[in-house]
């Protein structure tokens, strides 16, 4: 059985969907130029927007243009009706139209439909713009229920017209849209849903803008990815998703052609999929962790290599099986020099054509891995090879990316996505299937306890001083703090120095540190901002941060999903045990308020959160 | 000079949140990098550019460029003396 791809939806700076995503690439037309829509005060910096205004895309979406949407829910909404449409999905009424005005909804009787996002802006974009008033004016709380990344799924998800369907977010920075790719090729090679909606969405914020600005890796130039004189990226945004289904075993005949159509599909014409000359698959794919440092890649690329490498092995792939490579790239002087002496360590001498594609569309962040798995499989389907729009000049430590080319040949993609903390993703996109068996479930496994350790008091926190020096703790925010402790001590509990996954559950994220930094740039100005805040408020901070200290090159992912965030990772590491991929998993719980946040609860009349609540366990198969 | 130097110490010790050393310990003429010395790392000179600005009105557009004058609080305080702009 193979994941196979039965529609796809895109929206980013080179165009609104697919077609114009398409041509843009053909004709090397880049979407990045002077900001528009951002009301940023940094207008030097130049920003990948999509072409479109709020009230534009709401009107697509058929709602009130007056109504308050995060960007974020709007492109994600977009992408995924672009999606299902392409996948000939049946409304239950009202047509499959962007422009349709009724709110249909998509049929999905007897069908287990899961969407998956990947996220870290969620409604930032909301309350970076509201945060003032909410505070002086009670009418406006319930907007502060669209800012978390779990609730922005919720709302995309029933915008696009999947109300009944069960929804996840992922968050790990960059690279989230890729981990929601893996997340649901697993959930259906496991026959854990029958169809999953995949990707990301990510608009741009002043929050993001201004914290990579911080970070000193904005070029006020075009980006040049791998070019010798890089000097940063540039932030972009979009959205994109993939719909995820079974591909049946062709061995059995008839019957057995894919269709999202319930019951009988015999009438149904060809998805575009079909018409183009067969079916796609997610055929391999591996999520490392580079466990080097929270914001910048390691010399020799580690967790880039181990990425690639691992999903080659799962496609049942050579490296010289690879015809293109559409790699991270991002720009910064780090990234492309790390990620070329990984694609040298996995090709040696031969390495395929490689291109990034962030001079097309800019640094999507969250929404990079699916808007770049989308051009591969537009590059698969039309037989070419996107250009590495920007490159003049060789630097002798990176690769030579390609020129582009047409009328090429391809059969496997390899597409990497990397993300702050080194979190580190691949993924093959290929004609066929895997040849290897998959890693199945075993059902037999019973998962068992080695260790656990809760933190709920900031009274607790004088233990760190038993693991981290007072130099390495400076940096640290409570939540942080709990976080370091409950993992190490439930580790030690186990006899464990290093697990082989670990998965991060957490409502809102490193709350203290992103309030931190919001209210600087919202009382302050967007000037002189710390940096290390901003690389402490991505939620993947805590998962990446333990990876570094227990060396854990394994795999690493974060859920953001409100309360059912925990349910979430605990599944994940159920998956991760019960199909041998892992034999000792650190699954860890954590969330904070701030006293600004207790107060907004307890304006809204809402049980109040605890200040701190942090808890880990290793979770193990019995026989180890 | 000297009252430079001490501000520059008091500023660098609360922005970097260096609770564990001591003014009196802070040597202006340690390397602030690398384990010889006070041991910061790359994050910390963005931390110090962002001082900078805030408190003289210096604007370095180009992390590369402070590494000849991030070498220790004395060559920091040289070059806020000769470029600050409050």
């Amino acid at each position: 059985m193979g994941v196979a791809v039965t529609g796809y939806g895109i929206i980013c700076a080179i165009g609104n969907d697919a077609s114009a995503v398409l041509e843009s690439l053909k004709a090397e037309r880049t979407g990045i130029g002077t900001m528009r829509y951002l009301p940023s005060s940094h207008k030097e910096l130049p920003v990948g927007e999509v072409k479109l205004s709020n009230e534009e895309m709401k009107r697509m979406l058929g709602q009130d243009e007056k109504a308050i949407i995060s960007r974020t829910v709007l492109l994600g909404a977009i992408a995924i009706r672009q999606a299902l449409t392409h996948a000939q999905w049946p409304m239950v009424d009202g047509q499959a139209t962007l422009d349709g005005r009724r709110e249909s909804q998509w049929s999905m009787k007897g069908k287990r439909i899961t969407v998956i996002n990947g996220t870290t802006v969620g409604g930032m974009d909301i309350t970076e713009h509201y945060l003032m008033q909410i505070k002086e004016d009670d009418a406006l709380l319930p907007l502060l229920e669209k800012h978390d990344c779990g609730s922005s799924t919720r709302e995309m998800a029933d915008l696009a017209g999947l109300k009944d369907a069960e929804v996840c977010t992922i968050s790990t920075a960059c690279s989230s849209a890729i981990n929601a790719i893996i997340l649901g090729a697993e959930m259906i090679q496991n026959d854990e849903a029958d169809i999953v909606i995949a990707g990301g969405t990510e608009a741009l914020s002043r929050f993001h803008l201004n914290g990579f600005n911080s970070l000193m890796i904005l070029d006020k130039e075009r980006c040049r990815p791998f070019d010798k004189t890089r000097a940063g990226l540039n932030l972009g945004e979009g959205a994109a998703f993939v719909v995820l289904q079974a591909s049946p075993d062709p061995s059995k005949g008839v019957g057995n052609r894919m269709s999202v159509a319930d019951g009988d599909d015999s009438h149904r014409s060809p998805s575009p999929l079909e018409r183009v000359g067969g079916r796609l698959f997610i055929r391999g794919y591996a999520n490392c962790c580079d466990a080097f440092h929270q914001t910048a890649s390691s010399e020799n690329g580690e967790g880039a290599f181990l990425a690639m490498t691992e999903a080659l092995q799962m496609a049942g792939l050579k490296p010289q099986d690879i015809q293109y490579i559409n790699a991270h790239g991002t720009g910064t002087p780090n990234n492309d020099v790390s990620e070329s002496t990984a694609i040298r360590r996995v090709f040696g001498e031969r390495i395929p054509p490689v291109s990034s594609t962030k001079g097309f569309t800019g640094h999507t962040t969250s929404a990079s891995g699916s808007i770049e798995t989308v051009i591969c499989i537009l590059a698969l389907l039309n037989n070419f090879v996107p250009a590495n729009l920007g490159w003049h000049e060789q630097d002798e430590t990176c690769i030579t990316p390609t020129k582009g080319a047409n009328g090429v040949s391809l059969n496997n993609i390899l597409c990497n996505s990397f993300g702050f903390g080194g979190n580190d993703s691949a993924i093959v996109i290929s004609r066929n299937p895997s040849p290897l068996p998959a890693h199945l479930l075993r059902k037999c496994h019973k998962i068992c306890t080695l260790g656990e350790a809760t933190i709920t008091d900031i009274e607790q926190l004088q233990e760190l001083r038993n693991f981290v020096s007072p130099g390495e703790a400076r940096r640290m925010g409570k939540l942080m703090k709990a976080a370091t402790i409950t993992s190490l001590k439930a580790l030690r509990e186990a006899g464990i120095e290093c697990p082989d996954a670990i998965i991060t559950a957490t409502a809102y994220g490193m709350l203290e540190t992103s309030e931190k930094f919001l209210l600087d740039m919202l009382e302050n100005g967007e000037e002189t901002l710390s940096p290390t805040l901003f690389m402490q408020s991505t939620h993947n901070t805590l998962s990446s941060a333990i990876a570094i200290r227990t060396k854990c090159h394994g795999y690493n992912i974060t859920y953001t999903q409100g309360s059912d965030s925990f349910e979430w990772a605990v599944r994940d590491a159920r998956r991760l045990i019960e199909t041998g991929k892992a034999k000792t998993v650190l699954v860890g719980y954590h969330d904070e308020a701030t006293p600004s946040f207790q107060e907004f609860v307890r304006r809204m009349g809402k049980p109040m959160p605890p200040m701190l609540f942090s808890r880990s366990i290793v979770l193990s198969a019995n026989e180890l | 000079m000297e009252q430079l130097i001490n501000d520059l110490k008091l500023q660098i010790k609360e922005a970097l949140n260096l609770e564990e050393l001591s003014i009196e310990e802070f040597d202006e003429n340690a390397p602030l990098f690398g384990e010889e010395g006070i041991g910061l790392d790359s994050i910390d000179v963005l931390e110090i550019i962002v001082l900078l600005e805030k408190q003289y009105g210096i604007r370095l557009t180009n992390s590369k460029d402070g590494k000849a004058i991030f070498q220790s609080v004395r060559t920091i305080a040289e070059y806020v003396q000769a470029n600050r702009k409050k």
